[in-house]
């Protein structure tokens, strides 16, 4: 069965212990700004909006790839293989909910990948809100209803298609 | 890069606002070694480039930006800097601590140290970004209050993710406690470090980075990670946590009443009647709308709250902390709770100290009620306690300088000897700066920090809240269990020279780690073999695995620090407490009666501190057993060693 997080907007601080988590499993280093969920924040209107990739069933990123780099792990989850990513961001451009960036050291594009089964981030928010769900109707509800919120503040629209 | 040790970035930047040029340095082995980070390297270089002449408002005197190797290094709560400088307010030495998320964006901009001397001849601010720095113009920025600069930085940069250290109009117009913003709605606040940046033309700095920070062990670090937070987890911490969590410092409201310590009416007394009014239910139930946290921190202390309608409505801002409730409230005689978050917020976009802005007004209330000022004197204000009106167009006027703001901008000390005959007695502060909001005749050892705090009379450089909140098995484990019981006696000042000893340098190393004091402070979970388990797998520094070590460092900066003070003629005499607090038992409250035993417990501190009882001087041999030769040779010609 899939997986996906969820992130619970009400929970979250933006203290960006999830971003930091991510950053030392993927690169063993302390650096946010490589890791695969962002905390976006915007101080003036008060919000905070964690951007993590959704694990789309029709994932945009995938498609949009001229090289075939997002491809899936062993776990069925799409990551990024980096020696066939050319860096061209059309993956970013692509996907309308922010979960795939550029790692501003490497210049290849990264994403979630759940950490095989075991997310960091996970274990690293202290304030309980990341949480994993299951791809089944009531995991991909929960998914919608935490990024929802946040997405129409900053003028995005979930597509229906992904529910 | 030579540079051996993780955890820092490994580079300090030199920036000469005269000749407008920055260089970036290596970073100092010996600094990391022996200060650590923070306060520690800070007093070495302040220690080096400052002297006697030294001007805290000239070009001359010298800002230090500082981190420490855990500042952003996820380990609870590590999200935090600090600024040192001569401080102008008092003269003396002055540091100030903020959260938020610039420290280590600083770090991940690859950046340990900043230091800033000289003035520029138009106003800049310094933009750090992946280990390069430059000077940019701050022409259209100079004027504005905080947010907006901060706003107009990242707009500039097309970049929300910058995060910034500013000063505000106070700063520009420099307000001897001006305070440098940080992301907002955090103040490295005390004693007067954005004077300085604005006497330098520097309107603050900018950082982005993307550079990261390695850990020499990580596996290591990440268990020992492990280890300190499951301390934290213990239930003995629940509640103190779990009120963190809801409330932020506002809880203190009521804590500190109940125990008579709360400064109201100009530290008069400790004990307010209508403290209710002012938190912390009133505001969790009717004004909080989230909970917010500095970088990787998992107390979360800071909220966010609204005000609709009423005179002061708000749109989301920065809850105010216990010390502005205080300052405005209380001490004012102001119960009107959304005037006080008013005050909060115009200080923060201003860029003014709360605690020492609320502070001088209170004091200007009492000058009013004793007649010793009228309305000639304060712009035809009426300054009766409470009137809220007159303290928020005091507040202004303050960052302005205008009028009355004109005095009241010197703090109390110089507005005292201006004004002259009584007034004097009734400025709370030591060395000048203005009295945070605890009292020692509701708990003695608070009187020992106030008088012995580097930087004046504040409780953030040892306060004990041991004996406040009652922590008898924290006080058998650390000073034995015959001890104990003594300690937890609020109004004894047995061992409380040796408990504030030991919190002072258990502080000093807080403060160049650099964390934040919760978890620390209160509730006290973590203690000298915190450093011990966590900075030889950070830094790969193995010295740090040894408590002595450890615990010489921490010595080592507190004398240090003692030295900067002394050689510009801070002694035991200064070390003092302003005679409301030293002498006028408490009239009223739960604490009624309780007067300070300042000197019994000076004496006992300046034994384990290894000091003259007279003098307060060092001794020589303290001095050497903790490798500062070198201010043996500078004080040892003076008289100031022994
Ligand atoms: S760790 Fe949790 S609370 Fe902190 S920013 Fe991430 S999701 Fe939000
Ligand atoms: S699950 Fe793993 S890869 Fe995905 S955001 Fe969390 S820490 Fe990063
Ligand atoms: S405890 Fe509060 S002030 Fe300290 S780092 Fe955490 S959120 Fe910031």
């Amino acid at each position: 069965m899939k997986e996906i997080l969820t992130i619970d907007l009400e929970l979250c601080t933006g203290c960006r212990n999830c971003e930091l988590a991510c950053s030392v499993a993927h690169t063993q280093s302390f650096n946010p700004k490589r890791s695969r969920i962002q905390i976006l924040k915007d101080e003036v209107r008060n919000l905070v909006v964690p951007m993590v990739c959704l694990q789309c069933e029709k994932p945009l990123c995938q498609e949009a790839c001229p090289n075939g780099a997002i491809v899936e792990n062993e776990h069925g989850i799409l990551f990024v293989k980096e020696e066939i990513c050319i860096g061209c961001m059309n993956c970013v451009t692509a996907c309308i909910y922010g979960g795939i960036a550029i790692d501003p050291q490497t210049k290849k594009a990264v994403k979630c990948d759940l950490c095989n089964g075991d997310p960091a981030c996970v274990k690293a928010c202290d304030y309980g809100a990341i949480s994993v769900a299951s791809t089944k109707p009531e995991g991909l509800h929960q998914r919608r209803k935490a990024v929802s919120p946040a997405f129409q503040t900053l003028g995005l629209q979930i597509e229906e298609v992904q529910e | 890069m030579t540079f051996p040790y993780k955890g820092y970035a490994g580079y300090y930047l030199e920036v000469d606002l005269t000749k407008g040029e920055v260089h970036k340095k290596e970073m100092e082995k010996e600094w990391a070694r022996l200060y650590l980070g923070g306060s520690g390297v800070s007093s070495k270089i302040l220690w080096e480039r400052t002297t006697v002449e030294t001007d805290p408002l000239s070009p001359d005197n010298v800002v230090v930006v500082g981190t420490g190797p855990i500042t952003g290094a996820m380990f609870s709560p590590s999200g935090r800097m600090m600024f040192a400088a001569r401080g102008p307010l008092t003269g003396v030495w002055a540091e100030s601590h903020v959260g938020g998320f610039m420290g280590p964006e600083i770090k991940y901009a690859g950046f340990d140290f900043v230091i800033i001397t000289g003035r520029s001849k138009k106003p800049v601010y310094l933009f750090l970004r992946d280990g390069k720095a430059e000077l940019l113009d701050a022409s259209h920025l100079w004027g504005q209050e905080t947010d907006t600069t901060t706003k107009m930085i990242r707009e500039d940069h097309k970049d929300p993710s910058i995060e910034t250290a500013v000063i505000g109009p106070a700063g520009e117009n420099q307000v001897l406690y001006s305070g440098i913003i940080v992301d907002f709605y955090r103040a490295a606040g005390r004693a007067g470090l954005g004077a300085v940046l604005g006497s330098k033309n520097m309107k603050g700095i900018a950082a982005s980075g993307s550079l990261g920070l390695e850990a020499y062990d990580m596996e290591k670090y990440l268990e020992a990670n492990a280890q300190e937070m499951e301390k934290l987890k213990d239930p003995l911490w629940k509640d103190s946590l779990a009120s963190l969590r809801k409330y932020g410092t506002t809880d203190l409201v009521a804590i500190i009443n109940e125990i008579g310590r709360l400064p109201t009416k100009n530290h008069w007394t400790g004990f307010y009647e209508d403290a209710d009014d002012i938190g912390p239910e009133i505001i969790a139930e009717k004004y909080r709308i989230a909970q917010e946290a500095c970088h990787g921190c998992a107390v979360g202390c800071k909220y966010v709250i609204r005000v609709k309608g009423g005179k002061y409505p708000t749109e989301p801002i920065g809850g105010p902390e216990y010390e502005t409730l205080m300052a405005f409230g209380s001490n004012c005689m102001n119960n009107d709770i959304e005037s006080i978050f008013h005050m909060g917020k115009r200080c923060d976009l201003l860029g003014l100290d709360t605690i020492s802005c609320g502070k001088t007004i209170s004091f200007a209330m009492e000058l009013y009620e004793k007649g010793i000022w009228t309305k000639e004197d304060t712009d035809g204000l009426d300054l009766t306690w409470g009137n809220a009106e007159a303290q928020v167009e005091l507040v202004e006027k303050i960052a302005k300088r205008e009028g009355v703001g004109k005095i009241l901008s010197n703090g109390v000390r110089k507005a005292a000897e201006q004004i002259g005959g009584d007034a004097w007695k009734y400025a709370i502060h030591v060395k000048g700066l203005e009295a945070s909001g605890q009292d020692p005749r509701a708990h003695q050892s608070i009187g020992l920090t106030y008088a012995t705090n580097v930087r004046g009379a504040d409780h953030l450089r040892s306060i004990s809240c041991i004996e406040e909140l009652g922590y008898p098995k924290i006080a058998g484990d650390r000073f034995g269990p015959e001890k104990a019981e003594a300690i937890l006696e609020i109004m004894s000042p047995k061992h409380k020279g040796e408990v504030i000893w030991d919190m002072e340098d258990l502080y000093a190393l807080v403060d160049s780690a650099v964390i934040c004091k919760y978890t620390t402070m209160w509730p006290p979970v973590f203690y000298y073999d915190t450093f011990v388990n966590v900075i030889p797998a950070l830094t790969g520094m193995e010295e740090w695995g040894n408590p002595k070590y450890v615990r010489l460092a921490g010595q080592r900066i507190s004398h240090l620090r003692r030295a900067f003070n002394h050689r510009l003629g801070i002694t035991r005499k200064d070390e003092n407490l302003p005679p409301r607090l030293l002498s006028e038992p408490m009239p009223t409250g739960p604490a009624k009666g309780g007067l300070p035993d300042l000197s019994e417990m000076l004496d006992e501190y300046y034994e384990f501190r290894g000091c003259d009882r007279e003098t307060g001087y060092p001794k020589e041999t303290k001095l050497k057993e903790l490798q500062l030769d070198f201010v043996v040779d500078e004080l040892k010609p003076k008289g100031m060693t022994r």
